[in-house]
């Protein structure tokens, strides 16, 4: 579900600045599904993308009292959501390297059907490939808008996705051969 | 694939979603606004502008209370939690205590050295912080005279009030510095750089390799301030070496995965920490040129499914304080553990919704200061008698300014 118009989600903000309770419960309904499906395609952890995804959450009211109204809301909070899902997908990639070993969590393995097929070629990718992905084609932002949530030369923004993009063509090409054969 | 494809399926793909995880996040959320609220009213300045904001006040802090209660019964009330009920030595079945707004003193005295995305601050008894600069990582030397501060390759000795003594540069990152105990020759600093371990006099002399295998994990001082350093092999060998002759001690196979060492009680245990596991590893010797040697390893016993978060041997004591998580279906708890020598099970002080983080033992080993991130919170927690007490808005003291403010990591509490 989207906000109807910024001016919606800035009169959500205000609300919730001045202690409307209820407008901080609309903003959390309009956002979580958004925030925890980017965490959940950054890192491909369930339990993480909750962990992450109610983190994004509790920083903004943290941050409330200080919230720029004039900004809209929305890629503030979607900001917070990828840096710290790309933080756990680094400590977790660099955790498995030096130890060798899977999680200690078994991730709930998405459905294997066409969308399965594409998580499991997401998963593929480099977080940050993901991460691009995810705010290019799930979110929607413009690379421009891409580049200054993540602080990324708008070009590093461009080449990663292009090359997330050429591997998931690659998987689905491969995937379709391979369906043909069967 | 066209874009309009992957579009669609990025929007549509099932992806697993745990069950009630929505909920649970709203409850958070709604407590940590209830929150809000109250601390603003607390701080005249920036109390509610609108009358809503105060006539609704007391309702969310009325439901948090409520929710939380109700959490935690169902939670011990549940199959798994009366197994983890029945489990433990102690439960207290009391919520978190209500956190003050702001730290005002640190419970009990000592400093922490406190890392942030910025870098590490140094706080005061009094609460008053100060950012030593952007530094990676940070360790306080054995009196907190000074902090040993890494930053890419560069490792420096600082004044708690960030005058810098002298650097040095090593060939790889330098990672886990750490200050050797007090002692009349005092005193060292160990540190990885890349797969080696080096150690260099306090200082800044005398900069020398240890062992090029060493394990991603920080090496562990003897705490009799002589020169003995544990440390995990790449080969995952738990060994001791002299840090001034370089002659080695094979202790034995460290367990799977360690991610914390720690040398304690009187030299004679080393606690090894790692996700699924808490050992001990006696040594034979507790004075390091006796030449150590391995004996009897104990494994603390966890509660079914916990995952070990972080754990602290309680200076001068075998006392082990450990934060572990039960992930379940229902909800993820946390639980702070306490493992006093030859006692059959642990004492749990504390559980709360969701993960706590790192814990640390204060200088005197009669308080725990336990991060708990998904409420922005700092836990002090004493050991034997005394009142728990808990602060918040962590994330703010130590990120001033910043709109996306993370969660710092307490590297230490210092001293007696």
């Amino acid at each position: 579900m989207q906000v109807e118009d910024g001016e919606d989600e800035r009169r959500l903000v205000r609300e919730a600045q001045d202690g409307s309770g209820a407008a901080m419960a609309r903003l959390y309904s309009l956002h979580w599904r958004g925030a925890y499906r980017a965490a959940y395609l950054v890192v491909h952890d369930a339990a993480a993308a909750e962990d992450i995804a109610q983190d994004a959450f509790l920083a903004a009211v943290d941050a409330l009292d200080r919230f720029d109204r004039r900004r809209p809301f929305r890629p503030w909070l979607h900001r917070i959501v990828v840096n710290r899902a790309l933080d756990w997908a680094r400590r977790e990639a660099l955790r498995r390297r030096v130890d060798g070993a899977e999680s200690v969590f078994e991730p709930l393995p998405p459905p294997r059907d066409i969308g399965g097929e594409l998580m499991a070629a997401l998963k593929e990718l480099p977080p940050e490939q993901r991460a691009v992905v995810a705010l290019r084609h799930l979110l929607e932002y413009t690379p421009g808008e891409i580049a200054r949530m993540l602080e990324l030369p708008r070009g590093t923004v461009n080449s990663r996705l292009r090359r997330g993009l050429d591997r998931l063509r690659e998987t689905a090409k491969a995937e379709s051969l391979a369906e043909e054969r069967r | 694939m066209r874009n309009e494809a992957l579009d669609r399926a990025l929007h549509e793909a099932p992806i697993p979603v745990p069950p009630d995880a929505e909920e649970r996040g709203r409850r958070m959320v709604e407590a940590a606004y209830a929150e809000r609220k109250s601390g603003s009213e607390l701080w005249g300045a920036m109390a509610p502008r609108t009358s809503e904001g105060r006539r609704r006040q007391p309702l969310p802090r009325l439901a948090l209370a409520l929710g939380i209660a109700t959490l935690l019964a169902a939670l011990l009330l549940s199959p798994a939690g009366a197994a983890v009920r029945d489990w433990v030595g102690d439960v207290v079945e009391t919520p978190a205590p209500k956190p003050e707004p702001e730290l005002a003193h640190i419970p009990g005295g000592g400093r922490l050295l406190v890392q942030s995305a910025a870098g590490p601050w140094v706080v005061q008894p009094d609460g008053s912080r100060r950012l030593l600069g952007d530094y990676e990582e940070a360790t306080w030397s054995p009196r907190g005279l000074f902090v040993a501060v890494a930053k890419g390759r560069t490792l420096s000795a600082v004044e708690p009030g960030g005058n810098p003594h002298w650097s040095l540069t090593a060939e790889h990152r330098v990672r886990d510095p750490r200050w050797s105990p007090w002692s009349p020759s005092c005193c060292r600093i160990a540190y990885r750089s890349g797969e080696e371990l080096w150690v260099v006099a306090g200082d800044g002399t005398g900069d020398r390799l240890l062992s090029r295998s060493s394990a991603p994990v920080a090496p562990a001082w003897s705490p009799l301030g002589d020169a003995g350093l544990a440390y995990v092999s790449r080969g995952g060998a738990l060994r001791i070496v002299n840090s001034e002759s370089g002659e080695e001690f094979p202790i034995g196979l460290a367990g799977a995965n360690v991610s914390e060492l720690e040398w304690g009680d009187g030299g004679s245990t080393i606690l090894e920490a790692s996700p699924g596991a808490l050992r001990l590893q006696k040594l034979r010797a507790s004075k390091f040129e006796a030449r150590p040697r391995g004996g009897t390893r104990l494994e603390l016993p966890l509660p079914p499914g916990a995952t070990v978060v972080g754990a602290a041997l309680a200076p001068e004591r075998a006392t082990v304080a450990a934060v572990v998580t039960h992930w379940r279906e229902h909800g993820t708890t946390s639980e702070v553990l306490v493992y006093a020598p030859g006692a059959e099970k642990p004492r749990s002080l504390l559980t709360v919704p969701y993960s706590l983080g790192e814990v640390v033992w204060s200088p005197d080993g009669r308080r725990l200061l336990v991060a708990w991130p998904g409420a922005n919170q700092w836990l002090f927690l004493p050991v034997g008698r005394g009142k728990p007490r808990a602060v918040a808005n962590i994330s703010r003291a130590f990120s001033p300014g910043e709109h996306a403010a993370s969660f710092p990591r307490i590297e230490d509490w210092c001293c007696r």
